[in-house]
């Protein structure tokens, strides 16, 4: 073609003129072209002064996708495989009174491969290790050599390729070869890392179910590498999710109640957080810091649940202080609003009594390890007397709402649900209170001053920390901790080592690092542990099999819609909503006994013979992908359902099954008896899809799962 | 006034302890004789929270509602809102219970004056003699709810008096019970807990066993190998716990669901939206199974709270007893449809009752002995028991200054009386009351 073109030249220039040098074009640029790398073509013109060029591909104005393209400048961009006849015409034509071109034959070859990255990491199901590629250049056909053998290699993208392999033990690099094939064969070597685990699954897993709303794998992997401690500073770095306020007009959905929307941004912060420490944490707090939206506005609420969450690895006296000013406890215990007795009435005792009752220092005078006290009758000391109640009552008088805007303040304001409460010194009883410990707060004094005297008296009462360690082990490690743990973590409390008394943070992770804490992840027998109450069940459930949320996939606004609201009427016939206790006693008492033992067992207190069936029903929901506005995939095509259809070998398929969902739900520990009873069972079934939701049903029904332990 | 209010109740009292002091031992071994060829239910309905008694039953005489109203100041009910009952003239029913009031002037209810937690008899100077042995930790509300439901001097007793009576007769009563004596419908609680047995608890509506998806085949499947999952010693304790309240709820699940399946439902009306009304809907309907069931004698608690009113008290709790007057009624009259109502009484607990003396927050804060309701046909209603308090600060019946009545008449009194009339025997009382000795040769009221 290009010699026809240039023979119509010579035709058209012959005549009696002058010989002149034909103009010319010359075409340069690379022979090889690489997919995935453009190429710039340059055009010399000699004999002519013209300078409008265009470019084709193999005789095409700019070139198709299957040949590539070539723009007005030259730079050509592969296609994006190679065409069945590698070998492509660039040329370049120049558009003067008798147009004249010039072109270069080049071949298209496949990339190559470039290695950025490349880390082997230690699966958590499994003794394999899944080693992730990352680099340029790869092809769904390129081949993965480790360590001289080839390793069937997973294409995800042009930059990554992932492998599942195996690794001798010791080693912390293996060679990685990357192969691209023909045409244009070219191949990288390098080094992957090999990261081995710094924890095993059962301590990550444990870690993660003790301190999260539940396992999911990449959190028992994540924790697995980086091991526990980092784990705990990440957490304690993490930012709070802050629930948002209600919004004002109020959505739609929640026009005539406000719970829902509360209750959904509280489910949506649980199961999908980040800060899954410090929202585990508040979720414990918020069961001993009772408030309920039985009888307090939604909308306080979510403020309140946002006070514990920052406050959750702070000070304990600034919990304390921010719980007590929070209109949602001020409504809920009266403080609010409580006014200076007058004649013939009494202050109001509900913040008071159950302040010292249930938030701070219990009823009976303790021992550093939680135990009670006794005198020399061997009866229980109580902590305070009614005359003391009343005190604390008087010293809590003069609180009202934080005034709205620049209103004018006056005793009592109107309803202000976000912005904590303030004195009015006015409505302050301003007598001498005679307090714990031999405190006096002497007349006279604000409500400020005497709110700071009584909490300061209250958080400095040798009580408060074996009272409130214990409770936190119980609400996140075990029912029925050892007295030598419950005094451990309440020495943190009352020093941290810094001398400081209340650091939540060091509180927490002392609990959480204890070695009763840990002693399950490698002696599963080790008696502790505490059941699942509802709503940390489902949470649990859902995060593990990944359920995910309709109106969030779609994108569509979660909060405005309350769309994670409808967990909630899963755990309802269960006794537990969010924020809804019946009392300021929560839904389960740390005292509760399982009747017919000695057995304490708070969570307990909710667990009897019509909810334990209601909890079957529950599972068979979640299994079933039942949760309205939520989907799970259980399906055959599902990692799950892959798992146990993968070999057609019932009995290794079920068995790789099971052993994935001892390792979701039960840290690896399953026991051995249980889980070759369920993959019998399973085993039968031929439908990969009911062989997940069988055995997932029987895993999450049984007494295993439910005692976390 | 005060005087005939006081002689008023002299007379129900003697009335009652006529009665009692005669014929009650030998009936109750009468009916532990007769076996399992009758039926007796007890009902407790449990206001938690502690109710304002003083403002349940109010004085109605001019003295008596001139003094309650003078110290009640902005908690007293105004007087021509409050129910005056015909049978006690000298007293009336908050405004919010017509359906009591009817049951009262109707004898199908009685009231109980004063009564609440004590080791012993006790006076307002005994009690405030330091070394005196009372109750511990009153005023507390989780104490006090676990002392009236195990009717011992502490909460940390771990069986309660129902729990006890069905340690002690249910071979006798139940011996071919499908179920336990005792039914909870509203969740665990040491009420129903004995040293040996175990209450079976139901969720009002939901008597049935769980829900399963997979098709009959696989579902039997499914749950046989369930079960074989709880028979693993595992010996972790609190798995193993968990083990045993599974297996029972199986097995609880398939009698209750079976007992119910064919049977016609009740026509009575229960209130709608009424979570108490709900909660006595179910326990007529497992009343009226009660021959499949294989039972003669049940225990059944139901309880309703948020009665704690430290604040705003007159509109709370007005819409609380505005709920659990109706549902009562409507649970009487079901026993009546079921031609039972002299089989089952019904009576209520609670916490404690609320100061008398107002707080400066509109409400009243914790106090101690209480009025209570006692319920159905075999009650010698429209009567008062027990000896009303003299509501008056620091008086007689004031165990301080802000009017927290020291009980006149023990709650294991009232236990024992309704645990009387249900079969057990004078020789089984002290087992189940430990301290009903120091309530003397006569410590039943005779309501019932």
């Amino acid at each position: 073609m290009v010699g026809a073109g240039l023979l119509v030249l010579a035709g058209c220039s012959g005549g009696g003129s002058a010989p002149v040098a034909n103009p010319l074009v010359t075409v340069t640029g690379a022979t090889q072209l690489r997919l995935g790398t453009p190429q710039q073509f340059t055009a010399t013109i000699t004999n002519s002064s013209a300078t409008a060029l265009t470019w084709q591909v193999n005789g095409i104005t700019g070139g198709t996708a299957t040949t590539g393209t070539i723009t007005s400048a030259g730079l050509y961009t592969p296609p994006a495989m190679i065409p069945t006849s590698n070998a492509v015409t660039i040329t370049a034509i120049v558009g003067a009174t008798v147009p004249f071109q010039g072109s270069v034959s080049a071949s298209i070859l496949n990339p190559i491969p470039v290695v950025t990255s490349a880390q082997a990491t230690q699966s958590v199901i499994g003794t394999s290790y899944a080693l992730d590629i990352l680099g340029t250049g790869f092809l769904p056909t390129s081949q993965v050599q480790v360590g001289g053998s080839t390793a069937a290699a997973t294409y995800v993208s042009s930059t990554e390729l992932m492998c599942t392999i195996t690794v001798a033990a010791g080693l912390t690099t293996v060679p990685v070869v990357v192969t691209n094939p023909d045409p244009g064969t070219m191949t990288v070597s390098s080094n992957a890392q090999v990261l081995t685990v710094k924890v095993s699954v059962q301590t990550a897993a444990r870690l993660l179910d003790q301190a999260t709303f539940g396992p999911t794998l990449n959190d028992i992997n994540h924790v697995q590498l980086v091991g526990t401690t980092a784990y705990l500073t990440e957490q304690f770095a993490a930012p709070t999710t802050v629930l948002p306020d209600i919004a004002t007009p109020t959505p739609a959905i929640c026009l005539n109640n406000t719970i829902p929307c509360e209750q959904s941004e509280w489910w949506q912060a649980v199961l999908t957080g980040n800060d899954q420490l410090r929202q585990r944490v508040a979720f414990a707090l918020s069961e001993i810091f009772v408030v309920s939206t039985n009888s307090v506005n939604a909308r306080s609420v979510t403020t309140y649940h946002n006070t514990l969450a920052n406050d959750a690895f702070g000070n304990f006296y600034t919990l304390l202080q921010d719980v007590t000013l929070s209109p949602a406890m001020g409504n809920y215990l009266n403080m609010l609003n409580s006014y200076k007795p007058g004649n013939g009435q009494i202050a109001n005792e509900n913040y008071a009594r159950e302040l010292m009752q249930l938030f701070t220092t219990g009823i009976y005078l303790l021992n550093s390890d939680g135990t009670q006290q006794l005198d020399g009758s061997g009866n229980p000391i109580p902590v305070y007397t009614e005359t003391q109640v009343q005190a604390f009552a008087r010293a809590f008088t003069g609180w009202t709402y934080a005034p709205i805007g620049a209103a004018t303040s006056k005793f009592t304001n109107p309803a202000n649900y976000t912005a904590p409460m303030i004195a009015i010194d006015s409505a302050h009883d301003m007598t001498a209170k005679v307090l714990l410990t031999g405190t006096t707060l002497p007349s006279g004094q604000t409500s400020t001053t005497d709110l700071s005297g009584a909490l300061g008296n209250l958080f400095n009462h040798p009580n408060v920390g074996p009272f409130i360690c214990k409770q936190l082990i119980q609400h996140m490690v075990a029912s029925n901790p050892s007295p030598a743990y419950v005094a451990r973590v309440a020495a943190v409390f009352a020093n941290d080592g810094t001398g400081k008394r209340g650091n939540m943070r060091a509180v927490i992770t002392a609990m959480l690092t204890d070695v009763d804490a840990r002693a399950a992840d490698t002696s599963p027998n080790f008696d502790g542990g505490h059941l699942r109450e509802p709503m940390l069940y489902i949470a649990n459930v859902m995060r593990a099999l990944n359920f995910t949320n309709k109106d969030a996939v779609a994108g569509n606004d979660v909060v405005a819609l309350a769309s994670y609201n409808t967990v909630g009427n899963y755990t309802s016939g269960l006794g537990q909503r969010p924020y809804s206790s019946g009392s300021v006693f929560n839904f389960f008492s740390p005292e509760y006994v399982i009747p017919g033992t000695k057995v304490n067992a708070p969570e307990f207190g909710q667990e009897n013979t019509a909810t334990a069936v209601l909890r079957l029903t529950l599972a068979n929901t979640l299994v079933y992908n039942g949760i309205s506005n939520f989907n799970v995939d259980l399906s055959k095509t599902s990692a799950l359902g892959i798992m146990a259809s993968k070999t057609g070998n019932a009995t290794t398929d079920s068995g790789n099954l099971v052993d994935a969902l001892g390792v979701m739900f039960m840290h690896g520990q399953m026991p051995s008896q249980m889980r070759s009873v369920i993959v019998s069972h399973i085993a039968t079934l031929t439908d990969p899809a009911m062989r997940v939701r069988v055995a997932t049903y029987l895993v999450i029904t049984s007494s295993f799962y439910k005692v976390e332990h | 006034m005060g005087v005939n209010r006081r002689s008023f109740i002299k007379y129900a009292s003697l009335a009652a302890a006529g009665n009692a002091a005669g014929l009650r031992p030998f009936g109750a071994l009468n009916s532990l004789a007769q076996g399992a060829t009758d039926y007796k239910a007890l009902v407790c309905v449990f206001l938690y929270g502690g109710n304002d008694s003083n403002n349940t039953l109010v004085p109605f005489d001019t003295t008596g509602y001139g003094s309650y109203s003078t110290i009640r100041g902005p908690l007293a009910l105004p007087q021509s809102g409050l129910i005056q009952l015909a049978k006690a003239p000298n007293f009336s029913l908050n405004g919010n219970m017509p359906e009591i009031a009817a049951l009262f002037d109707n004898n199908a209810a009685a009231l109980v004056a004063n009564v609440g937690t004590l080791v012993a008899p006790t006076t307002k100077a005994q009690y405030q003699t330091s070394g005196t042995v009372v109750p511990t930790n009153l005023f507390s509300h989780s104490d006090q709810q676990l002392e009236w439901q195990n009717a011992a001097k502490s909460g940390e007793t771990q069986t309660g008096w129902a729990g006890r009576i069905a340690d002690t007769i249910s071979t006798s009563y139940n011996p071919n019970g499908l179920v336990p004596m005792i039914t909870s419908v509203a969740g665990d609680t040491l009420f129903c807990n004995g040293a040996a047995s175990t209450p079976v608890s139901v969720s009002p509506g939901n008597l049935g066993g769980s829900s399963c998806n997979e098709g009959a085949t696989e579902c039997a499947a499914q749950q046989a190998t369930a079960q074989a999952l709880l028979q693993f010693d595992s010996g972790l304790s609190l798995v193993q716990q968990d083990n045993t309240i599974t297996k029972n709820a199986y097995s609880y699940a398939k009698t209750l669901s079976d007992a119910v399946q064919s049977i016609t439902p009740i026509t009575t009306v229960f209130p709608s939206a009424n979570g108490l009304a709900a909660q006595l809907k179910q326990i007529a309907q497992i009343i009226q199974v009660r021959a499949a069931l294989g039972v003669t004698r049940q225990i059944f608690f139901c309880g309703v709270g948020n009665f704690d009113t430290h604040s705003d008290q007159v509109n709370l709790q007005g819409n609380l007893l505005a709920a659990i007057s109706p549902a009562l009624n409507a649970f009487y009259q079901s026993t009546k449809e079921l031609g039972v109502s002299d089989k089952v009484t019904t009576f209520t607990m609670s916490d404690f009752s609320r100061t008398f003396q107002p707080n400066s927050n509109t409400g009243s804060d914790h106090a101690w002995g209480a009025h209570h309701i006692v319920m159905g046909g075999a009650v010698k209603g429209g009567q008062l028991y027990g000896k009303f308090p003299t509501l008056a600060l620091g008086g007689p019946d004031d165990s301080g200054t802000n009017g927290r009545w020291v009980p006149s008449t023990g709650s294991v009194q009232y236990a024992a009386t309704l645990a009387q009339w249900f079969g057990v025997a004078p020789s089984q009382m002290s087992a189940i009351f430990p301290n009903i000795a120091s309530f003397g040769a006569n410590p039943y009221l005779g309501f019932v």
